[in-house]
């Protein structure tokens, strides 16, 4: 598998962007909550600890994934009509803004209440913002809000995919799929 | 200075050292203040700082004692005089997290309830290098007392009457004082080192 795009499908290294973002943004929803129901304690710490981690990992490789999409001019022929493709581009930037928006959300309202940002306690993140309570309950809304935009547009992604998979029985999913074979 | 002065050296040295003497004894008498300088000194707590930046899995935050006193005696002639003498109030610790500072004020830290104060006392402060000095003391804090080492850094005022500033920081091992019960005896995710550091503004207490 070529680590470039090629005109038929994702290179290696798209994919695994790709699939490491779902993977890392997944167990956050489930850690969050968790952390929430708990007591102030070790335990508390540990799976925010982990969240924050998994969060600033998301925003890292969203970043490469964003560089990478742009240095990496042979992206995949479109398929679809012109609304379609329209369609997909805004969503997939929708998609883009969400994942970096989420960890910076995140980052800021950490930032606001004090708390250290580190990245699994190897590296410690300098605060976004100063302390500031009620801009953290303010900020703790949006996290939240935004998750719940995510959701509607992954909803909306996975969709479209199987869409494509299924009904229009082209190549859109197979080619952001790990060990794909071509055609 | 070429060599051909270099007779008139010490006696020109000695002239300026003598012309600076009596301009400074001029000056003592003119402000009619007592004949040695200030030494007592009391915090302007407005302006003054007392922070602490524990370690919490593997990233520092910033917390702050918004009350506390510090009664110090220092003059740079006479380092090994010093006295210092802090009494900060824990349940004034703040971190921009109302449930954290509850949490650090009850029972598992500082169980304020009970031991609502900590006291340090420091004497002989030892010189470093220009204006600076270290200082060993006795920090009592939750029912344990034990010896904290601080260095620091004092400038006089610039002029007289105006406040003198005072600067420093020390190392407290939480474990030691029993700040931390519990489930957080660990060190994994909040380290046994808090730097604490101070920023005194201090007008004379004379």
């Amino acid at each position: 598998m070529p680590l470039r795009n090629t005109a038929d499908t994702y290179g290696s290294l798209a994919k695994f962007l790709h699939w490491a973002i779902v993977l890392l943004i997944v167990p956050q929803y489930f850690l969050a909550e968790a952390a929430d129901e708990l007591p102030n304690g070790i335990e508390k710490l540990q799976l925010f600890t982990w969240h924050k981690s998994l969060g600033m990992l998301v925003l890292l490789l969203a970043l490469v994934r964003i560089g990478w999409k742009f240095a990496n001019r042979g992206l995949p022929r479109p398929v679809g009509e012109p609304w379609q493709r329209k369609a997909a581009a805004a969503g997939h930037g929708l998609l883009y803004l969400l994942i970096l928006a989420q960890p910076v959300s995140g980052w800021a309202m950490s930032s606001a209440g004090n708390y250290p940002v580190t990245l699994f306690g190897w590296f410690q993140f300098p605060a976004l913002i100063g302390e500031n309570h009620d801009l953290q309950e303010a900020l703790e809304e949006v996290h939240e809000l935004l998750f719940t935009l995510m959701l509607v547009v992954v909803a909306v992604h996975i969709a479209a995919a199987l869409y494509h998979h299924f009904i229009l029985r082209d190549s859109v999913l197979r080619r952001m799929l790990p060990y794909s074979r071509k055609e | 200075m070429n060599a051909a002065l270099g007779i008139g050296n010490a006696a020109c040295g000695a002239a300026v050292a003598a012309a600076t003497l009596l301009a400074w004894a001029t000056a003592a008498a003119a402000d009619a203040a007592p004949a040695a300088s200030v030494s007592s000194w009391r915090t302007d707590s407005a302006q003054s700082t007392l922070t602490f930046y524990p370690t919490l899995s593997g990233g520092e935050f910033e917390g702050r004692f918004e009350r506390f006193d510090a009664r110090i005696r220092f003059d740079p002639a006479r380092p090994l005089q010093c006295a210092l003498d802090v009494t900060v109030d824990l349940l004034s610790a703040r971190t921009g997290d109302p449930e954290r500072d509850t949490t650090l004020a009850g029972p598992e830290f500082f169980q304020a309830a009970r031991f609502p104060q900590a006291t340090f006392a420091a004497r002989n402060c030892r010189p470093l290098g220009p204006q600076r000095y270290e200082v060993t003391g006795r920090l009592e804090l939750r029912g344990e007392t034990r010896d904290l080492r601080l260095t620091l850094r004092f400038e006089p005022p610039a002029r007289p009457g105006q406040p003198a500033h005072m600067t420093g920081s020390a190392v407290v091992q939480r474990l030691g004082f029993g700040v931390g019960q519990g489930e957080w005896r660990s060190t994994e995710w909040l380290a046994d080192a808090v730097r604490v550091q101070f920023d005194l503004r201090l007008l004379a207490a004379d």
